[in-house]
């Protein structure tokens, strides 16, 4: 979700196999650098091995570049890696979000194949998103404090995880 | 004195419906008193009845529990009714007073554990004033089974526990949609079962207190909920006993959790670190 030079990226931390809880410690949001982080919902194994793939793309960026990527062209990365697989898809959905120049917030989502969704508010992915952008729409406000986000943001997800069964058992925050 | 012998389980209670009307929905029951339930006419009945089976989807999330131990019967549930991944209610009642010295739990559907309890309920009652005596649990879940024996194929989906205390004590019988009907010491019914029992089993004596026992449903139930998605809310706990049932507590499963599990404070969570706020 954006706010006002600022952005808040959410997860829960339930790793399950259909109804079966697995562990309640799972890592979905990673950090790209430390102005972009990318929230991988879907299969456990895909979300990290496409971390682990995006990292090495990104630090290559680096050397050759000797600067950090921008979030737009993060974005289009991570979307022409997911294309790449277009007949065997890694089953996972990203929210790409990261600050820009002059500390612009920019946020995006995409499906398993990669086509990309810019929003201007906020962006969902995982089993209760349906439940999740029902709750963004009715609490977000253009322009908040990193305070007032992160209250937000964590209602959000917290009453929309109240209502999914594969969804919980905690959640993670980080506002940047 | 003779006294009439209550014969109402034995009666089938669907009837054959009737063409001759058109619009073919009419009951032709045998005993107009016993409620009987219309069947659909179609080419196709048990196709049919398996689409609607498909449709319907009853999913048995949930995760119920009963034993038997030296003072009674303790029976506890957990409250999360789900629609594949939907929560629908954190709140559902899974305990169902039939009367007040017997239990059955609900598992499976909600509206058929719902209206079938409700109607041992009656037949209980009935059978008490024909027979001026309180009907046993065996005679309780025989007559629940029997019924659900004739509906047995069209899609009813449940799964309970008849748990009670009559004049030969505590009774407990696992009776199910597909007719089934076994007397037992110990059950778990529903998906998150498997985790109950193993937490049930292991705790399990014969001669234990009530608080005992009522702890550890308590902790077997949470246990489940812990793992199974489909199961949570709270955590319900009756003893019925030989003056009846009574209920023991009803407990939230989140704060359950933190009651076994106090959250220790390690010193890497009260760290706050400040992002940077320029770039470099």
């Amino acid at each position: 979700m954006v706010g006002k030079n600022c952005f808040a990226i959410a997860s829960d931390r339930r790793l399950g196999v259909q109804l079966q809880t697995i562990a309640t410690d799972f890592q979905r949001v990673f950090k790209i650098h430390d102005k972009l982080y990318i929230g991988l919902s879907g299969l456990g194994t895909d979300a990290q091995t496409l971390y682990q793939r995006l990292v090495f793309r990104h630090k290559l960026y680096q050397l050759r570049e000797e600067r950090d990527m921008k979030p737009e062209t993060f974005a289009s990365l991570v979307s022409a890696i997911l294309y790449e697989k277009r007949f065997g898809p890694y089953f996972c959905q990203p929210v790409i979000a990261g600050l820009g120049e002059d500390n612009k917030p920019f946020i995006c989502t995409m499906d398993c194949i990669g086509a990309k969704e810019l929003a201007k508010d906020f962006v969902v992915s995982g089993t209760a998103s349906e439940s999740l952008y029902g709750a963004c729409e009715s609490m977000y406000k253009p322009n908040m404090e990193p305070e007032e986000l992160f209250e937000t943001v964590s209602q959000a997800l917290m009453s929309s995880v109240d209502r999914d069964c594969l969804s919980g058992w905690g959640g993670y925050v980080l506002i940047v | 004195m003779a006294m009439k012998v209550d014969m109402s389980a034995l009666e089938t209670n669907f009837s054959i419906p009737c063409l001759d009307d058109g619009d073919g929905m009419h009951l032709s029951a045998d005993s107009p008193d016993v409620p009987s339930m219309v069947l659909p006419t179609c080419a196709d009945f048990d196709g049919f009845q398996a689409a609607t089976k498909d449709m319907v989807k009853n999913k048995r999330g949930t995760t119920t529990l009963a034993f038997i131990f030296d003072k009674g019967v303790i029976v506890a549930a957990d409250s999360r009714a789900s629609m594949g991944g939907y929560i629908s209610s954190q709140t559902v009642r899974k305990i169902i007073e039939i009367n007040p010295y017997m239990l059955g739990t609900m598992a499976g559907g909600a509206a058929d554990c719902q209206f079938w309890h409700r109607n041992l309920g009656n037949k209980c009652r009935l059978h008490e004033l024909s027979n001026k005596r309180r009907i046993s649990i065996a005679g309780a879940s025989k007559l629940l089974a029997n019924i659900l024996y004739s509906y047995r194929g069209m899609g009813l989906s449940i799964g309970t526990m008849i748990a009670g205390f009559d004049e030969k004590g505590p009774g407990l019988y696992y009776v199910d949609s597909e007719g089934a009907r076994l007397v037992g010491n110990r059950f778990s019914v529903g998906s998150g079962s498997l985790y109950a029992y193993g937490i049930l089993d292991e705790g399990y004596r014969f001669n234990m207190s009530v608080e005992e026992a009522a702890e550890l449903a308590r902790r077997a139930i949470y246990g489940a909920t812990f793992r199974d998605a489909a199961s949570g809310g709270c955590v319900s706990v009756y003893h019925v006993g030989p003056d009846g049932w009574k209920k023991l507590s009803g407990d939230d499963v989140g704060e359950l959790h933190y009651h076994y599990y106090p959250v220790q404070k390690t010193p890497v969570e009260q760290e706050m670190t400040d992002a940077p706020s320029t770039s470099a």
